[in-house]
């Protein structure tokens, strides 16, 4: 081996480093460079100091957030709420992808995947009036069918206990057509010879299924989970708050950090309160995906991050 | 191990990256203090301004801070507002708009950044306080304004200057216009009358008009509110809480409240009192009858459309709003009989403060006295008033008489909604020819009897009990809403769940700090 300098490496790789250039100037730019804001979450933010000259206030910013007394349901509901859309989403597009795959003529896929693709273009605040508008208790869709079949109707935005449901149903409906695309790249992207050697030694579509599409996808389906693991402790606010708004008796079962903080903070401006939430779900999403990471790379370490 | 190596390697570039970077925004904290300093309030203008008579030899040019957006026909207006200006005073102006959607950040900051500005649009609503007391506008002597701004000096009553001191020293000169924020409903009449109703002018009443809508009317619902904002009130509150028993609350974002005949000043918790237990009765009985929606704190439509196309029957808004409304309504739609009605018409009505808009000078603007003059024509010129305020004549306004204006055939590329431009209302101001004559009579008793108390103008600053005021407010939200919606079943025990969670998120802090702020504001 010869002397492998970091100079050499540039030297060698220079169009791939190039090709590179981009992320690593968006990431150093929008992800590390603000990491010097932390700051903030630990001063008394005023605007003649700035980020820097603000005299620092200990663990202040932090008490509004553990004082409520909401900081535990939050965090749970955040955590929770995110575990069962990686799960569920997940599930549901290796699902498509698999019968897209099997299933379907060129024609078909291609019309089907641009439907299933749609709702992932649609902004949560047209989501939010589309559920309104289904949901209502007096003209909604939902409650117009029930009283034409005779039934009572439900009163679903002031009960909380719907709303997990209805939440997931909607974040799979609308990650759906994005996932299946991922998995479907990957079904294609494998070797077709394997396929035909499992036809030939008489295997059939579900045996094929079972022992070649789903090994193939481990790897794909593990990347794209440990990166949501990442962000598990942030809420998608565009969603919460578009759905559940500021309908206090659903947020026992709805509320997570995002919103909080955000219904918390609209009216003090407070940037360091805000600075110290935001710092209070990094810290929870390292460990967790430290967490994950080791885990994976304890059970098969070629499928680690890191 | 390579791998990991190679990882080390690049956290250790990042991190000097990091520290760089760092070290770089770090420097700018201390020179932005430094810069800041000359900025203190011993203004440079007030000496100049004691001497001889007004120069305008010099041609100006004056920089105007407004909020809001960037009008369509900004260039026409205010082209023909510099022609005119240069005849007047020899200057022209230049104007920077702070949009809407992010003033709130982009305000301070312009002051934080001491950029060259003369005149900026300030309001109690607007960082008037904040900005004074952190050096950002130019004290306003008497002399000054007798100098440079007359008529303004001569227009505006003593009340009104009065209100606009911070520490009893002037930094503002605030708009001229009588406003009551008092609030009131807007009822369909003819809808009153199918049902044989007295006419609505009381809470009882007023219940029986939506009982009625709600009892007899398939596809309407009786009284809507707007979108749920954040707001943390029933929208029929201000007139059922604070109206009907003569409190006034001091911030929207807590509950605590005092009388406004009580001269100490003594603030509690309106949510503790046998008025509330009252009033969520009331609004049960409502609610429980169809009076609103059941979904009404999820409401996503814009509620004075739904309206106007017969869905809801009613809302609350401030006298303005609705009577703005009720004249579009009687333009567009004569058929639907509408009108506006006060259900505290006995009770003390309070005025609007006058730093309810205003215009303050920079602390830093280099030409004060032109700056003066200026907020003089703007607020008490007729001709450059009128073309501030509603365009080019013929073009986006047509004038009726001296003071009333139909929109014009451009009306929505120039008008008073679009920026604030209430920075300089005056007496001149015109009103919408559709303005109905009952909100116009409304205005005039109820002006005439302002009431006037010690603590009108007593702004609260919660620096001190911020944590408590973000958790207290998520509470109201949480549990007064449906309470007072009538989305819950048992009240009393409604209510004692909203106080005890109210004080765990600490009203007992703010109501404290509250209390010495006001205790201090009395004895001065």
């Amino acid at each position: 081996m010869k002397r492998s300098g970091l100079w050499n490496d540039i030297k060698k790789y220079k169009i791939l480093l190039l090709m590179l250039t981009p992320a690593v100037l968006f990431f150093l730019l929008f992800a590390y460079v603000p990491m010097a804001g932390i700051v903030l979450a630990f001063k008394q933010y005023n605007y003649t100091g700035g980020v820097f000259g603000s005299p620092w206030n200990g663990l202040d910013n932090f008490r509004f957030f553990f004082d409520s007394g909401d900081a535990w349901r939050v965090t749970r509901n955040t955590g929770l709420y995110n575990l069962a859309f990686i799960i569920v989403n997940n599930a549901l597009q290796i699902f498509a992808a698999i019968l897209l795959f099997e299933a379907a003529g060129p024609w078909f896929r291609k019309i089907t995947q641009t439907v299933m693709f749609l709702p992932y273009f649609i902004s949560w605040v047209v989501v939010g009036a589309i559920a309104y508008n289904l949901f209502n208790y007096d003209y909604g869709t939902i409650n117009v069918l029930l009283g034409a079949l005779g039934l009572e109707p439900l009163d679903i935005y002031n009960t909380a206990s719907y709303w997990p449901l209805i939440l997931i149903v909607v974040s799979a409906w609308k990650a759906l057509g994005y996932g299946t695309i991922m998995y479907l790249a990957a079904i294609t992207s494998i070797d077709t010879e394997m396929y035909e050697a499992a036809e030939i030694d008489g295997a059939n579509v579900f045996q094929r299924i079972r022992r070649i599409t789903i090994p193939n996808l481990y790897p794909t389906a593990i990347i794209l989970m440990l990166l949501a693991i990442g962000n598990i402790f942030r809420g998608d606010f565009g969603m919460f708050y578009n759905m559940v708004g500021n309908n206090g008796l659903l947020f026992s079962s709805t509320d997570v950090i995002d919103t909080f903080v955000f219904r918390s903070l609209t009216t003090s401006n407070e940037i360091g309160m805000s600075a110290a939430a935001g710092f209070y779900q990094s810290i929870l999403g390292f460990a967790t995906i430290m967490l994950a990471n080791y885990a994976v790379r304890k059970y098969d370490s070629d499928r680690a991050l890191f | 191990m390579k791998q990991n190596k190679n990882f080390m390697l690049l956290l250790a570039v990042i991190c000097v990256l990091v520290a760089v970077l760092s070290a770089c925004g770090g420097g700018s904290g201390p020179n932005a203090n430094q810069a800041k300093e000359p900025a203190s309030p011993g203004n440079t203008g007030a000496s100049e301004a004691s001497e001889g008579a007004v120069d305008i030899s010099q041609e100006a040019t004056l920089k105007l801070l407004m909020i809001g957006s960037k009008p369509t026909d900004y260039d026409e207006v205010f082209g023909e507002l510099n022609r005119l200006l240069k005849e007047k005073m020899n200057a022209t102006v230049e104007t920077e708009f702070l949009d809407w959607a992010d003033w709130t950040q982009k305000y301070p900051l312009k002051f934080a950044a001491n950029e060259d500005f003369d005149i900026a649009y300030t309001a109690n609503w607007a960082f008037y306080n904040d900005q004074v007391l952190k050096g950002g506008f130019l004290e306003l002597t008497d002399e000054m304004l007798q100098q440079y701004a007359p008529k303004t000096w001569e227009a505006l009553p003593e009340a009104a200057w009065e209100q606009a001191k911070v520490n009893g020293k002037l930094y503002m000169v605030p708009n001229n216009n009588q406003e009551v924020t008092d609030k009131v409903v807007l009822v369909r009449e003819d809808l009153r009358k199918k049902y044989n109703l007295d006419p609505v002018n009381s809470p009882e009443t007023y219940a029986a008009y939506l009982k009625a809508i709600a009892a007899g009317e398939k596809g309407i619902s009786p009284f809507g509110a707007k979108p749920a904002d954040g707001w943390k009130w029933h929208e029929l509150d201000q007139i059922l809480l604070e109206q009907q028993n003569e409190w006034n609350l001091v911030d929207y974002n807590f509950p605590l409240g005092y009388k406004l005949d009580d001269p100490s000043g003594k603030v509690f918790n309106v949510y503790d009192t046998p008025e509330f237990t009252q009033l969520i009765e009331y609004y049960k009985d409502l609610a429980d009858q169809g009076a609103w929606s059941k979904n009404i704190v999820s409401n996503k439509n814009d509620v004075y459309q739904d309206i106007k196309a017969g869905k809801i029957s009613s809302y609350a808004q401030n006298l303005g709003t609705i009577s703005s409304n009720v004249g579009e309504i009687r333009r567009d739609k004569p058929e639907m009989e509408v009108n506006v009605a006060d259900l505290t018409p006995d009770k003390k009505k309070i005025g609007a403060i006058s730093t309810q808009n205003g215009m303050s000078i920079h602390a830093i603007s280099k030409q004060p006295e032109r700056s003066l003059m200026l907020i003089d024509l703007l607020q008490n010129d007729k001709e450059i008033h009128d073309l501030t305020m509603y365009g080019i004549a013929g073009k986006h306004y047509e004038p009726v008489g001296d003071d009333k204006y139909n929109p014009g055939p451009s009306y929505a590329n120039y008008n008073l909604s679009g920026f604030s431009v209430w920075g300089w209302n005056s007496l001149l101001n015109r009103t919408d020819a559709s303005y109905p004559e009952e909100g116009t009579k409304m205005l005039e008793e109820w002006q005439s009897k302002v009431h006037h108390f010690p603590l009108e103008s007593f702004v609260f600053d919660d620096t001190k009990v911020k944590n408590e005021v973000a958790n207290v407010g998520n509470v109201m939200l949480r549990y007064a809403i449906p309470l007072e919606y009538g989305l819950i079943k048992d009240l009393e025990k409604g209510q004692a769940d909203l106080i005890k969670q109210l004080q765990a998120a600490g009203l007992d802090v703010i109501q404290q700090e509250l209390q010495s702020q006001i205790d201090a504001f009395l004895a001065q």
